[in-house]
């Protein structure tokens, strides 16, 4: 397969990047594993408890699994990961997962100088008790994610930075890390000791190749048995759609197109709503042309809470009214104003759409600002336009990673929008352990932020294309974006035991 | 000799100094840091990556520690790549470029300085043109579209040279071409004009006359003479090659260090935008060094100054 490129890390505490994690949850596991519709199965616990209205979690180890040197893992292993990922000296980026649990944040954040104050013990070698400072009904999503995999603080300590090397790291996982040629190749091995059983592919190789067509003509010349969106230029998804070698589905990645709120006009919601009802979102799909979801709710489907009437209509009359009624009826009147978007090219084919819908459906005139990536990060941090180009992916399959990005605290809320009530549902549906009830806390929220108020419009949902060879299966996608080789297998008649 | 890479490798101090310095300064004005993302992360995780990195102190005090790890021979750290030091990554990346750079720098003096050299001979022969028209072309096309056009003929159409990937000392073929394509074509035009000027000169007229077969002439007077602009501009062109190019290591997935002239950038890892430059600017040093000795060499004219 195709990394595309260099993992910067495989310290699974270190790292944010997709890419690492590809090649991390291939070798290493946690207290539970995500199954193919994302539901929380049991992995390394084999069950758990939830206790004190779900503000206590324990749960039970396996007593069957093994570290790749042969020490068993046990519940202090899990004990020293989570200290290590909220320790402020380990500069984890992912330590905001934790800080839910008890002290997490305080550790984090430095008011409480002790990780071992952290909420999360071992009670013994095969019990892990986690305490959270209140309830939280995503918190198991979290023990299958990979910066609350357990670490081997031994191992750490004695190689330093240099523990994620082949000939140093120690793992759980499926396969283990056979060789590390930096920003070139990794090559995997079986795990002999697997507690479900040694994988069938005995190794796995991921090449890092940056460029697309030149990883697209090693897959048709037989070299790659698999490959996606990195090494799938668009034209090629079209030339091989019906290929029986081809498939598609939705990632829980969302684009958006976002107001600054406190910049005029989009300072009235009317402006905000007339934007959002005057753009039709199935050109996306026919622009970028890589199957992508329309999206008109600013939950995507899949996930509790979902409702595809959440956000406005399509209805270029209605918004018209309303941007009369906003007192632009004169549409010369209507500032000039900007949107800032950053120079990849899908970006700039829908930020061109949108000005091209609003021209021809609102009467009203647009500018497009393009900035390089980082320029354009900094901009919409520091000082946001009047209106930005926005993507957000999920870090664990909940509607609160999406939901909670627009809450007043968020330092990703760039609209500068802040709604007492918005603020409330999220957090009360955040707690909420009845399913039903918090599907209905999330579906009115969602109807306030993308209906109502409008700081944003969803654009659209991405989507992972595949090609996988006639003798090559059983690689399992998420729609997280993280590939799992545990089942795969290769047949004749390129049999080679291996897959690359 | 000796005088001399004595007296360069003083000068080279402040040169790198300033380098450094420039280097430093420039990548901080640049906005945006190395931990912007899509995600911000929050204030907190920033601050403990900052206070990891040394970034919450003033400026002036990352400088001077900055020179400290400098005259240690220690280039920082990466802060994409968090286990890994610019050093770790410079010296895995940089014998790639290297080989792969010094066979692109063999390839391009053995095809184009002889190119040149029988253009110019033969002026305004068929010989000629062809040879000019080639380096034209050479020069003009964009190494992408050589690059994508070798593929398709030596990978996918005869099947006789791997598309990419760097296992064998096969799969090394096609990028060296790729990369020689250029500076073959530079040389040769430098060559050819070069032998034009010379082949004027009195001398060479008299070398003539006294009886000298052509060939020797042109080999042993003309040639020599001649090459003096060509050994110039061999010197930076070496350092260039043996840095690797960003594009031939990008389509043909070359584990080299070209690469980071542009991505580490375009992530604003500071250490290692610096690590590259500085690497640059000593090979380009010592690339220029390695020139003043051929010049003594092939004109013992220019030992005087020693």
């Amino acid at each position: 397969m195709n990394l595309g490129n260099e993992p910067p890390s495989l310290d699974w505490h270190a790292t944010t990047d997709s890419t690492s994690f590809d090649v991390i949850a291939n070798i290493m596991v946690g207290l539970t594993s995500y199954g193919d519709d994302l539901a929380i199965e049991p992995c390394l616990a084999s069950s758990w408890d939830i206790l004190d209205g779900g503000s206590r979690y324990v749960f039970h180890l396996r007593d069957d699994i093994y570290w790749s040197d042969g020490k068993p893992v046990t519940a202090f292993d899990f004990q020293d990961s989570w200290r290590r990922l909220v320790d402020p000296a380990t500069g984890a980026s992912y330590a905001y997962m934790l800080y839910d649990v008890e002290n997490g944040l305080k550790i984090n954040n430095g008011e409480i100088g002790d990780p071992s104050m952290l909420g999360a013990h071992a009670l013994d070698e095969r019990t892990f008790e986690v305490r959270l400072a209140k309830p939280v009904a995503y918190f198991l999503s979290l023990t299958a994610v990979a910066p609350t995999f357990p670490v081997r603080r031994d191992v750490i300590e004695k190689h330093g930075d240099r523990w994620t090397e082949p000939e140093n790291i120690v793992t759980n996982g499926p396969f283990l890390l056979d060789a590390w040629q930096h920003e070139y190749k990794i090559e995997l091995k079986a795990n002999p000791r697997f507690f479900s059983g040694a994988p069938e592919l005995s190794r796995v190789k991921m090449f890092m190749v940056p460029e697309q067509s030149t990883a697209f003509l090693l897959y048709e010349n037989n070299e790659l048995d698999y490959v996606d969106n990195r090494s799938f230029s668009t034209s090629d998804v079209e030339r091989y759609a019906r290929s029986p070698e081809y498939r598609n589905f939705p990632l829980l990645r969302c684009s958006y197109i976002a107001f600054n709120v406190q910049k005029a006009p989009f300072t009235d919601a009317r402006v905000r709503r007339a934007f959002a009802m005057a753009i039709d979102k199935t050109v996306f799909p026919r622009i970028l042309r890589r199957r992508e979801r329309p999206l008109t709710s600013w939950i995507p489907e899949g996930l509790t809470g979902y409702a595809p009437d959440s956000g406005p209509p399509f209805d270029p009359a209605a918004a018209g009214r309303l941007l009369d009624q906003a007192g632009f009826k004169d549409r010369s009147k209507f500032p000039r104003v900007e949107l800032l978007y950053p120079n990849r090219e899908d970006a700039k084919l829908v930020v061109e759409s949108v000005q091209a819908q609003l021209k021809a459906n609102l009467g009203v005139s647009i500018e497009l600002t393009n900035q390089e990536w980082k320029v354009y990060l900094a901009r919409r941090k520091k000082d946001p336009t009047p209106l930005f180009r926005g993507a957000w992916g999920a870090d664990y399959p909940d509607p609160e990673t999406f939901m909670n990005l627009f809450t007043s605290v968020n330092g990703n809320n760039h609209t500068r929008w802040h709604n007492k009530l918005y603020d409330s549902l999220v957090s009360r549906a955040a707690g909420e352990q009845d399913e039903k009830r918090r599907a209905e806390l999330y579906r009115r929220a969602d109807r306030l932020l993308c209906r109502q108020e409008a700081p944003l419009i969803p654009a659209y949902l991405a989507t992972q294309n595949v090609m996988v060879k006639p003798w090559a299966g059983g690689i399992t996608f998420n729609a997280l974006d993280v590939q799992y080789f545990r089942n795969a297998y290769v047949r004749a008649p390129g049999a080679k035991g291996g897959a690359n | 000799m000796l005088v001399l890479v004595f007296k360069r490798i003083l000068t080279a101090i402040p040169v790198l100094w300033i380098v450094a310095s420039l280097t430093f300064v420039l990548v901080r004005v640049v906005p945006g840091g190395p931990f912007d993302d899509e995600r911000n992360l929050p204030k907190e995780i920033i601050a403990n990556l900052e206070a990891k990195y040394h970034l919450d102190r003033p400026v002036s005090e990352q400088y001077v520690l900055y020179l400290e790890r400098l005259c240690r021979g220690d280039l920082g750290v990466s802060y994409k790549y968090v286990n890994r030091t610019v050093n770790d990554i410079l010296a895995d990346a940089f014998p790639v470029s290297c080989k792969l750079g010094l066979l692109g720098l063999a390839l391009a003096v053995v095809a184009g300085v002889p190119l040149g050299a029988l253009a110019a001979v033969r002026r305004g022969t068929f010989l000629d043109y062809l040879s000019m028209f080639t380096s034209t072309a050479g020069i003009s096309v964009p190494t992408f579209v050589i690059g994508a056009l070798l593929i398709y003929v030596f990978g996918i159409w005869l099947k006789v040279l791997p598309v990419a990937l760097w296992e064998t000392p096969y799969h090394m073929v096609l990028p060296a071409v790729t990369l020689a394509f250029g500076p073959t074509a530079y040389l040769a035009r430098l060559t050819r004009a070069s032998v034009l000027e010379t082949l004027e000169k009195d001398w060479v007229r008299t070398a003539r006359t006294k009886g000298l077969s052509g060939f020797a002439t042109i080999v042993k007077h003309v040639l020599r003479n001649a090459l003096v602009p060509v050994v110039t501009v061999l010197g930076p062109l070496a350092a260039i090659l043996v840095t690797g190019s960003f594009v031939v290591e990008y389509i043909y997935a070359i584990p080299g260090m070209g690469r980071f002239f542009i991505t580490a950038v375009m992530n604003r890892d500071y250490d290692l935008i610096m690590g590259t430059t500085l690497l640059f600017a000593i090979l380009l040093i010592f690339t220029n060094m390695l020139v003043d000795i051929t010049y003594q060499i092939l004109d013992p004219r220019m030992r005087v100054e020693g």
